[in-house]
């Protein structure tokens, strides 16, 4: 091969190179982001990276406060109490959202639109599918945290509360893929259905809906592990789940018992990471 | 019943047992659905200590505190509200705007651009002792490469490799963002490097996961030829692989990317000057202040969205 036939470094993606490396040292510039703010700032940081990073290798199998009782649940029970109550809020909370995004999620879809169709109708059903999109569009765009602030305080500090605020985002999110799926999922069985005289409701439930439920499964189950990090966050507002217990201990600066806590935590996570993990390679067998 | 319908309900039930069948998935939805039930059962009293009127008082309370104040002190005249809105965005609002979603830009390059050399490691396909079937050392150890795989290449260095970078990746996205902040600032003190690290790290895990499908999946002929004619893993990722599959890069990175700065905006909670920070500190005392925070942040997100949403759309189907 000459020189001159070589294949030159496409134009376009050297633009998006430069575009990207000019868009983070203006960030960078911006933020005052030096490499200097990468080490801890004075003695007393220093000493606490120290301990903190010690700690890692020796989480507190015993409470390092003196004062708590010795009636109270040892700490690793107190530790899996607090996955529990992690595990619960998510479940809770999925189990409100994966129904809401199902309806939303059908009707922000046009999978299921009748063809040919009325002028009158047609506009309901758009009317139906822009206001449905900007629903889950707005339910989304709020952090869940910010949701449970507002909701904590329009009704006060409760298990319920929590769960609703956690299920509003979920339901968004989870609503918006799953009318995306549904619309791109392949419509070869819907022809045929619809030719031999199916109305297009029921050309959905038997044509569309089944083809696209693994994806639908597997996208769900995703989110759960979104809903379990969202869930143990959710403690630093006041809701009793892990990241209450992690927060607390912090300000007391007894960083074992944090590594304690926070391996609990990541091993569920990861646990459930590597189940869904098998639940997606069963469910699309030949994807995986 | 005719003949023919019945044989047709037999061809119905053969196809209904012939069906197949999961344990492993029959058995999780199961786990899960009594969990789920579980969850709700075991909650006891859900909604807190407080009589339900008192909470009925405290909400509409709340509702009214949430019109601005302008409007309140003028009797319902809106047109107040508009140099109220001006004010707290130009003093504040439109800084705190401009952090948020540097954080996110800054993250997300840090986090994509960090991932991409240990792609090739985590591979399947490619980090192993034979990528994609050929064995690219000496000639004299070929025989071993068309050996059947024995227990020992399981544990070999690249099986290792690869298992313990795949692992870093489930790591690293297990940790929750905001509570990966929280630790920093206790360590790196109260400055936007920690904010910035903590979404790195985090979806530093995500991309490693998405893009991973992405090389797992991409097309190998021009990959099979580099590794014959002698190049290197890295090498090959970076010549044939990466550039076959940039644009699902790109998708992946941008759809991380409107997270992102949904994310930097609650980070602020912890004290920093984003969005999240204006409104926790509006919280409790300047309702309507919180508010309108909290739907600024949200018009950012939902224009990041559809930013996002038509690069991915000119990406996936380039004209």
């Amino acid at each position: 091969m000459t020189v001159e036939n070589r294949p030159r470094f496409p134009g376009r993606r050297r633009w998006v190179f430069l575009g990207v490396a000019a868009v983070f040292l203006f960030c960078a510039w911006f933020l005052g982001l030096t490499p200097s703010g990468l080490i801890p700032p004075d003695a007393e940081r220093w000493d606490r990276t120290g301990r903190f990073f010690s700690a890692a290798f020796s989480p507190a199998l015993d409470y390092q406060d003196d004062s708590v009782p010795d009636t109270a649940d040892p700490i690793l029970v107190k530790g899996l109490k607090g996955i529990l109550q992690t595990l619960r809020f998510a479940l809770a909370a999925m189990s409100l959202a994966v129904p809401t995004a199902l309806v939303l999620g059908f009707f922000g879809s046009s999978a299921w639109w009748p063809e040919p169709c009325g002028r009158a109708l047609k506009i309901v059903l758009r009317t139906v599918f822009v206001s449905c999109r900007f629903v889950m569009s707005f339910a989304r765009s709020i952090h869940e945290l910010i949701w449970a602030l507002l909701i904590l305080s329009a009704l006060g500090v409760s298990p319920l509360a929590g769960m609703i605020a956690l299920a509003i985002p979920f339901a968004g999110t989870l609503g918006k893929v799953f009318s995306e799926i549904i619309d791109e999922e392949a419509r070869e069985a819907a022809t045929a259905l619809k030719a031999i005289g199916h109305r297009p409701v029921q050309t959905f439930l038997v044509g569309i809906f089944p083809r696209a439920l693994p994806d639908l499964i597997t996208y769900s189950f995703y989110r759960f592990e979104c809903a379990l990090r969202a869930s143990a966050v959710l403690g630093f507002v006041g809701i009793e789940t892990i990241g209450l217990y992690i927060q607390l201990s912090h300000e007391e600066f007894y960083y074992r018992e944090v590594w304690t806590y926070f391996y609990l935590l990541l091993a569920m996570i990861v646990i459930v990471d590597l189940w869904g993990a098998q639940i997606r390679k069963r469910l699309n067998p030949t994807k995986a | 019943m005719t003949e023919s319908e019945s044989s047709r309900d037999r061809r119905i039930a053969e196809l209904r047992r012939s069906r197949s069948k999961d344990w492993f998935l029959q058995g999780s939805g199961l786990f899960l659905g009594a969990l789920a039930i579980w969850a709700w059962l075991s909650t006891g009293k859900l909604t807190g200590r407080l009589p339900f009127e008192r909470r009925w008082q405290n909400f509409k309370n709340f509702l009214g505190d949430l019109t601005p104040s302008p409007v309140r002190k003028s009797d319902g005249d809106w047109t107040e509200a508009v140099p109220w809105a001006w004010n707290l965005f130009a003093e504040r609002g439109a800084v705190a705007l401009m952090n948020t979603i540097a954080i996110a830009c800054a993250a997300i390059v840090l986090a994509a651009v960090v991932v991409l050399p240990f792609l090739p490691l985590a591979s399947r396909r490619l980090g192993r002792r034979d990528p994609f079937g050929i064995y690219p050392g000496k000639e004299t150890n070929q025989q071993g490469a068309f050996a059947k795989p024995t227990l020992l290449d399981r544990f070999s260095k690249w099986q290792i490799v690869g298992g313990a970078t795949r692992f870093l990746f489930v790591l690293a996205r297990a940790v929750p963002e905001y509570i990966l902040a929280f630790l920093l600032i206790a360590l790196l003190g109260l400055q936007v490097w920690p904010l910035v690290l903590a979404l790195a790290i985090h979806n530093f895990g995500i991309l490693g996961r998405l893009f991973g499908e992405v090389v797992e999946n991409a097309d190998d002929a021009a990959a099979r030829q580099g590794i014959g004619a002698g190049m290197t893993r890295k090498q090959v990722f970076a010549t044939t692989i990466f550039p076959a599959i940039f644009n699902r890069f790109l998708i992946y990175f941008f759809y991380r990317w409107e997270t992102c700065v949904k994310d930097a905006t609650v980070l602020g909670m912890l004290g920093l000057l984003t969005l999240g920070h204006l409104i926790a500190l509006s919280k409790g005392f300047f309702w309507d202040q919180m508010l309108f925070f909290v739907l600024l942040g949200a018009s950012v997100i939902m224009v990041g969205d559809l930013v996002s949403t038509g690069i991915r759309k000119t990406l996936r189907d380039p004209s």
